[in-house]
């Protein structure tokens, strides 16, 4: 493997160009059939049906308490399902031998001991998978922690504990990745090492399944994406599939009468959301019905652009049961 | 199961609780020899004598039994419950995702670093408690004579004291009330129950942890029990205080290992 690195935590990481020409598929397909989880009266997971293939960066999205969590960890045998499987090539997680080489993951960046140094937490990890300890210090280089090797877990930033949670899921050099909310607490640098990272390693054939609510990003590095609300299935696919899938098409508009604006679209009945004290997003429609009804209220506009189909909205869309003005309007 | 075993003797000797639990075999240990050698003379007369009779010469060579009453138990404790209160039990289970293997892993290391205490112990009386009695006029080989009598028991003890730590440990998960129940156990909990069998029911309740315990480190915890002749008839033969012992640990393990252990991480 020959990764991207990063120089620093908090430094703009130095990524190579990425190799354009297809790899060979190292990574196995992760498959969910039939899988629930009940906690009492309450459904977590319901019915999940879904394949993530190797070689791609697969985004598992949904809001919060969607039950993404919940479906990694039943994939990685710490929760057990109510009914279904959940299986990695074929085997349960908990069948496979030392599966730190096969498999890697992030949970949560928090799951650390705060006394133990960075790298004797990954010679830990190395240990229990029977890996060479010296990998410690290649993860650490990966991810750019070596400065911060002998450093203990207790005084690391949110985003250093992602670049170690990370290296811990590297430690075996595994073929698939399953990463849970990776950019939680990543600075806008980290975030984008992040995201040629995932690149890369798909480029080399892994499986790459990154869960995450935050679209924005996710829509520049996913390519296929699983969309789940209520731990329900509400699409899969390519990201161009489930773009083309759904005629959802969304307006922005910058304007200084941005609350007036609003007052309009709630009017005409149109959904939109807020994205800053002088954007409107208004969704499902197009410029020829948005423009003259702003021009009839004489609202100034300094922008209108037409941002197509938006991962945001379609995600909105299938998660939400109330109408987005409602979800996405300010307090 | 190796590797399990390597990671986890890794773990233990990276938290700061073990190694306060050593830190305190130490002192305490040095602290009971010196009421042996308070206690030699005979009150009032001598400040500190040397030690003469065979339970004394027996008692400062495991003088550190007292501490490891109480440290080898919460050895134990941490060795689990710090999984769940700093959350590494995610990536523990990651690692090694068949938990009766990690438990197995567990057991192992606890000994492990049970043993490691009982010798620390040892290697403090010697240092410290032979010169001392030297200083005071005794000889060594009188002292080290008893070895064969002491140090079986004293690791045994150890051992089965680690292992009834890491059951409870298992069982209720969380430090605080690990710790608090096996010392409230030991010290609290088991004299008070120990007194009011005695008085209600005439009952030599001598099956509880520490009673147990002291019946199996024998000699040692004989003469401190038991005075002047090396017996306490309170007390279990040394097997049958082995054999309570081993279950002190094993039940409450197997009993977490199939409802705490086995529960989802959520």
């Amino acid at each position: 493997m020959t990764p991207p690195t990063a120089t620093a935590p908090g430094e703009a990481a130095i990524v190579p160009a990425m190799t354009t020409g297809a790899a060979a598929i190292r990574g196995l397909p992760i498959e969910f059939t039939g899988l629930s989880k009940h906690f009492g009266s309450v459904v977590a997971v319901d019915d999940l049906a879904f394949t993530v293939e190797p070689g791609r960066v697969t985004g598992f999205l949904g809001p919060n308490g969607s039950g993404k969590t919940t479906t990694l960890r039943m994939l990685l045998g710490l929760v057990a399902p109510s009914s279904g499987q959940a299986t990695i090539g074929g085997r349960y997680y908990r069948d496979i031998p030392n599966p730190t080489g096969l498999v890697g993951a992030v949970l949560e960046a928090t799951s650390f001991h705060p006394s133990r140094r960075a790298r004797t937490h990954l010679r830990m990890v190395a240990r229990a998978g029977g890996h060479d300890e010296a990998r410690a210090d290649v993860v650490l280089d990966l991810v750019g922690l070596t400065a911060d090797a002998k450093r203990k877990v207790g005084g690391f930033s949110m985003g250093m504990r992602q670049r170690l949670e990370l290296a811990t899921a590297l430690i075996g050099d595994p073929d698939v990745l399953i990463l849970d909310e990776p950019s939680n607490g990543l600075d806008p640098q980290g975030i984008a090492w992040l995201r040629e990272f995932m690149r890369f390693l798909a480029g080399e054939g892994r499986t790459v399944l990154v869960s995450s609510h935050l679209l924005s990003e996710m829509a520049q590095t996913i390519d296929n994406a699983v969309i789940i609300s209520h731990g329900q299935l509400k699409a899969q696919g390519s990201l161009e599939s489930i773009t083309a899938g759904i005629s959802q098409t969304s307006m922005h508009a910058r304007s200084p009468e941005a609350d007036r604006l609003c007052a309009v679209l709630t009017a005409a009945d149109m959904r939109f959301r807020r994205l800053a004290p002088d954007v409107v997003a208004v969704d499902g429609v197009t410029p020829e019905q948005l423009g003259p009804l702003l021009a009839s209220h004489q609202i100034v506009l300094y922008e209108l652009t037409n941002e197509g189909a938006d991962l945001e909205a379609i995600f909105l869309e299938l998660t939400s049961g109330l109408g987005f003005n409602e979800v996405e309007k300010p307090t | 199961m190796i590797n399990a075993v390597r990671s986890e003797l890794l773990k233990m000797r990276t938290m700061p609780g073990v190694w306060v639990c050593f830190g305190l075999a130490f002192p305490l240990t040095v602290l009971f020899m010196t009421a042996v050698f308070a206690g030699a003379g005979g009150f009032p007369g001598h400040t500190f004598y040397f030690v003469h009779t065979l339970n004394q010469r027996r008692i400062l060579l495991g003088a550190g039994y007292l501490g490891i009453t109480f440290l080898a138990p919460i050895t134990g404790v941490i060795c689990i419950t710090s999984e769940y209160r700093q959350k590494t039990i995610t990536d523990t289970l990651i690692s090694t995702p068949v938990r009766s293997r990690v438990l197995g892993a567990k057991v192992l290391v606890t000994s492990y670093w049970a043993i490691l205490m009982a010798v620390l112990t040892l290697v403090v009386a010697l240092a410290v408690g032979l010169p001392w009695n030297s200083s005071l006029g005794g000889t060594t080989s009188s002292v080290l004579d008893q070895a064969g009598a002491v140090i079986p028991g004293l690791v045994a003890a150890s051992i089965l004291l680690g292992l009834f730590g890491l059951g409870f440990g298992v069982l209720v998960k969380n430090q605080v009330a690990g710790i608090l129940i096996t010392i409230g156990t030991t010290f609290i909990l088991e004299g008070i129950l120990i007194a009011l069998a005695r008085a209600i029911f005439h009952y030599n309740l001598n099956w509880l942890p520490s009673s147990a315990a002291a019946a199996l480190a024998g000699a040692v915890a004989r003469g401190g029990f038991g005075g002047g002749n090396g017996h306490a008839p309170d007390l279990l033969a040394w097997w049958q205080g082995g054999l309570v012992m081993l279950g002190w640990g094993l039940i409450p393990l197997t009993i977490g290992y199939f409802t705490t252990f086995r529960r989802d991480v959520t």
